[in-house]
């Protein structure tokens, strides 16, 4: 999955203009301690480096009671399909705004599959199973990325233009769950300080 | 405290006071447990109203959170609320509110959104709502419209958290009024809320709760003792419990409060009681104490009023009532009283009778004689004091030895008591008895009376195998006559006992008025013989007596004049016998002695001085040493000085008298005895002293030529002292006859006015100057 992205980002960097540098942007928490699994996304001013086609298939299975992996960055027009591999049926929704869907019960090895058209954050629930929790983060800009362990994400290419980036986190405090901050052309480096909610106990954060 | 006139007042006062401070410390006591346990109970029934204000309110919370989780799990309406659904959202929530009887409910989303069914919360507070919610807040109190609500949350779950129901329940009056129903006591129930800066009551049934009010309960929030304060006007005790809210700034706090005096009414009628009660047992113990005391002292004041009048002289017996201590006390008392009486009558009798005769003495004599004089003066009457002295009772005395004075005492006064039966008989001392007669119209009732005595008293007597016949003597006043005084009378009885005695023994005379003047010259007399002495009156006089033998003068016998400065020269028989009583003789002997032995020692070796001696001077004076220094002052040889005694010495003298004699011998003074021939005139004496001379009495020279009796006498004495080896000298010597006679006899010397008057000392010298043989010549 990692990798998946890395080529992908790879494949986005080999479309962007010349004038390009890299860029650093660090997330911690009000502690200062570095927050991961953050998805970090730049907007360069004027919309020039939207994805313009959507890429691949994903799968996000539901297996012992929770959905596996919790977090995927899709670009805008992917399919994903969730293949059910629990012995008892999932009622599979969405309520966000950039993708309502409903998988009502199906069954054991019987899959399902769901195309994003539209960029934003997908909450992923299962109205049978109020533990079950994943988020799919559709994306329409080539430099989407989430924090690794450091809480840190660098774009090798970022354009020197204007822009803004925008930080996002499942358990982020603060209304629509992110947060928008502008990029100067000649900007190397942000950092955001974020609040976060605590997670719901029962959901396992390592299994991803 | 000041000091109480009655025991039984103190006693009472004292122990009702000791009760009343043990009293009223354990009613003080009791009422303060009292008030404590009814606070106590008052505190303790506010925090268990407070404990069900919790459990109602955790109840409340419970049953809207149960509802708001429902809805918030509802498929469709989080769909709804995820969609935007306004309408849908509404409707839910309106029918929710309307099972829950809420008035208010409202949708907050995530991005802060709010949907609401009350038109009457502003947007602003409902906005306020989400830090507190998006912090986790599921319930607590808040302020919305003016009005403190209890708010209760759900978080709506799609499945990431897209917003929150929230309920919001009314704290109203009615809400207010359950509680208070709910409990025990009728206690008042309020929130007051601080909002917008100010604390206010916001719901309850107190009203006009004031600032200081308000602070009152900020300050004992969460404490958990009540407190007081007013409410609406009415002390009361009151409980403060914060209350959970909602957002930070906000505080609520539930107030209980209970009207005091109810809280405490209970309480106040038991220490109503509990005063009633010390006051009624105060009275008791008072009463009681009183009571007690009374019993005490009863029989004390009876006492103190027996002991009263035993003071004043009565003699007073006290009722003995039971057995303690103080029918002790009264026992003793009556006891006591007794022997008082007994005592007095034995002092009585001491201090009125004679011990040995029994009979009254001075006093009581005193007593009766002043009651005579009282009574003479009432019934105008007349009482005889009769004076008794026993004839030669110190002789009797002192040869008998005392023993035997008494026996004749007791006799004497036994005998004067049968003799004047009837009247008041009394020893006054000594051998002095008086006898107080009453007197009617029969003056000679007196006279019979004392020859009575007189007779009685002369009967034969015998003590210790002697035979005695006691003779009397008897003075007599009359009163009022005699003295109008006690002192006077008896006085003028004495000299009467004198006269009497005067007059030979044996016999009783009346007061006259010259006793009393012859008293009166007698003090007079004794008076002017001091002053005498002092002053130099006395002159010796010196007579010649003239040996036969020889010739010639050989010897003057001195005498002594007085020259008193007013009544010129007095007589040595007037003055001698006061000189005598008074004991004045002694000096005057002295001065005698002295200018005798001055004198003679001027005159030729031949001549002697005779100086006469009284026995007093024997007998109470230092004649012996009076002679030596005269002897030594004026260097007269001893065989000059010639001391001339009677026969009186030996009369009370003995041996002591001879010793005195020889004394004198032994010094080489010569010693005469004078007026021999008179008075007892034992010839005894004449063996028992060597006398020098004999002086023969003038009464037998007097009657020498006319009785021949006087003749034999004269020439017995002078063959008696010549065979003794004793001179002789003729006393009186008036005529040449008497003279011739007595030279016929061998009367060794003469004396008298034949040859010489006495002269003074001048003349003395003049003689021996002049002519001394014309003197012998003359005479020869």
């Amino acid at each position: 999955m990692v990798r998946r992205i890395s080529l992908f980002a790879a494949a986005l960097g080999l479309a962007a203009p010349l004038t390009a540098a890299p860029l650093t942007v660090r997330v911690i928490d009000a502690s200062g301690r570095p927050v991961r699994d953050a998805v970090v996304t730049l907007y360069p001013a004027g919309g020039a480096a939207r994805s313009a086609h959507a890429g691949g298939r994903y799968v996000i299975s539901q297996q012992n009671m929770q959905f596996h992996p919790f977090l995927t960055i899709v670009p805008v027009g992917s399919d994903v399909s969730f293949p059910n591999f629990d012995n008892t049926k999932h009622h599979v929704y969405s309520f966000s705004p950039a993708k309502k869907f409903e998988l009502k019960l199906f069954a054991k090895d019987q899959s399902r599959i769901v195309h994003f058209d539209k960029a934003g954050v997908v909450a992923l629930g299962c109205n049978i199973h109020d533990q079950m929790s994943a988020f799919i983060v559709v994306t329409d800009s080539a430099w989407t990325a989430r924090t690794n362990g450091q809480g840190l994400v660098t774009f090798s290419d970022a354009p020197n233009a204007p822009g803004h980036l925008t930080v996002w986190q499942p358990y982020l405090r603060a209304p629509g769950g992110q947060i928008v901050q502008a990029a100067s052309p000649a900007q190397r480096s942000a950092t955001f300080q974020v609040r976060l909610r605590q997670p719901p106990s029962s959901m396992a954060m390592t299994d991803y | 405290m000041r000091p109480f006139r009655s025991l039984s007042a103190r006693l009472t006062v004292q122990f009702a006071l000791l009760f009343a401070v043990a009293m009223l410390a354990v009613s003080a006591a009791l009422s303060s447990v009292i008030s404590g346990a009814a606070s106590r109970e008052v505190q303790s029934q506010l925090q268990s109203s407070g404990a069900v204000y919790d459990r109602l309110w955790q109840q409340r919370a419970h049953e809207l959170q149960n509802a708001a989780q429902l809805l918030a799990h509802d498929f469709g309406f989080r769909a709804a609320v995820a969609s935007g659904d306004q309408a849908t959202m509404q409707s839910a929530l309106g029918n929710a509110a309307a099972r829950l009887r809420l008035r208010s409910a409202f949708i907050v989303t995530a991005e802060g959104k709010v949907s609401s069914i009350d038109p009457g919360v502003t947007r602003a507070e409902t906005a306020s709502l989400w830090d507190p919610l998006d912090d986790g807040r599921q319930t607590g109190v808040s302020v919305l419209a003016g009005r403190p609500r209890q708010l209760v949350a759900a978080p709506i779950m799609a499945p990431t958290l897209i917003g929150w129901v929230v309920f919001a329940s009314d704290l109203d009056q009615r809400e207010m009024r359950g509680l208070e129903r709910l409990s025990a006591i009728p206690l008042h129930a309020a929130v007051v809320v601080y909002d917008k800066g100010r604390w206010a009551e916001a719901s309850g049934s107190m009203s006009a709760l004031d600032a200081g009010a308000f602070n009152l309960a900020q300050a004992h929030v969460g404490h958990p003792a009540s407190f007081e304060m007013d409410v609406g006007g009415t002390r009361s005790i009151a409980l403060a419990k914060p209350l959970p809210t909602f957002s930070g700034g906000e505080h609520a706090i539930l107030l209980l409060a209970y009207p005091k005096a109810q809280a405490l009414a209970d309480a106040h009628k038991l220490q109503l009681a509990l005063a009633a009660m010390t006051l009624l047992g105060l009275l008791l113990v008072a009463y009681a104490t009183w009571k007690a005391a009374g019993r005490i002292t009863q029989p004390l004041a009876r006492l103190d009023e027996a002991a009263g009048r035993l003071a004043s002289g009565e003699h007073v017996q006290v009722r003995v009532r039971g057995e303690d201590e103080l029918a002790r006390l009264a026992a003793s008392f009556n006891e006591m009283v007794g022997k008082i009486a007994e005592r007095e009558q034995r002092i009585t009798q001491l201090a009125f009778n004679d011990v040995l005769t029994g009979l009254p003495n001075r006093t009581m004599f005193q007593q009766q004689l002043d009651h005579a004089f009282r009574a003479a003066v009432g019934n105008g009457g007349l009482f005889a004091l009769h004076c008794l002295d026993l004839d030669q009772f110190k002789v009797i005395n002192d040869t008998l030895g005392h023993p035997a004075g008494d026996a004749l005492l007791v006799e004497a006064g036994r005998r004067v008591q049968q003799a004047a039966r009837g009247h008041f008989v009394a020893r006054l001392g000594g051998d002095e008895f008086v006898v107080l007669q009453s007197v009617g119209d029969d003056r000679n009732a007196i006279d019979r009376l004392a020859r009575d005595i007189l007779d009685a008293m002369a009967q034969p007597l015998a003590i210790d195998g002697n035979e005695l016949v006691p003779s009397t003597s008897i003075g007599i006043a009359i009163a009022p006559q005699d003295g109008s005084d006690g002192q006077t009378l008896l006085r003028n009885a004495d000299l009467a006992l004198y006269r009497a005695k005067e007059a030979g023994r044996g016999t009783y005379a009346f007061f006259e008025e010259s006793l009393n003047e012859r008293a009166q010259e007698r003090r007079q007399l004794e008076t002017d013989l001091r002053l005498a002495i002092e002053r130099g009156e006395f002159e010796l006089y010196y007579q010649p007596l003239f040996d036969l033998e020889q010739n010639r003068i050989c010897s003057f016998e001195a005498l002594i004049r007085w020259n008193h400065p007013m009544r010129g020269q007095i007589s040595p028989a007037d003055f001698i016998p006061v000189a005598e009583d008074t004991g004045l003789i002694v000096p005057i002997g002295a001065w005698v002695v002295r200018e005798a032995c001055a004198q003679a020692a001027h005159w030729p070796e031949h001549i002697r001085i005779a100086v006469n001696v009284s026995p007093v001077q024997f007998h109470r004076g230092t004649l012996n040493e009076t002679i030596l220094r005269a002897l030594a002052d004026t260097g007269l040889a001893p065989a000059r000085l010639e001391v001339e005694i009677t026969e009186s010495i030996f009369l009370d003298g003995g041996d002591a008298t001879l010793k005195l004699l020889h004394s004198l011998r032994s010094l080489g003074v010569r010693v005469a005895l004078d007026d021999f021939g008179t008075g007892y005139s034992s010839l005894s004496y004449l063996q028992s002293f060597p006398f020098d001379k004999l002086k023969i009495d003038r009464s037998f020279i007097q009657n020498l030529l006319t009785r021949d009796g006087a003749s034999a006498i004269v020439r017995a004495i002078t063959e008696l002292a010549h065979a003794l080896n004793i001179e002789t000298t003729a006393e009186g010597v008036e005529e040449t006859a008497q003279l011739m006679e007595l030279r016929a006899h061998g009367c060794s010397s003469v004396q008298g006015f034949l040859f010489a008057e006495p002269m003074d000392a001048s003349d003395v010298d003049k003689l021996f100057r002049e002519d001394k043989v014309a003197m012998v010549q003359n005479v020869a």
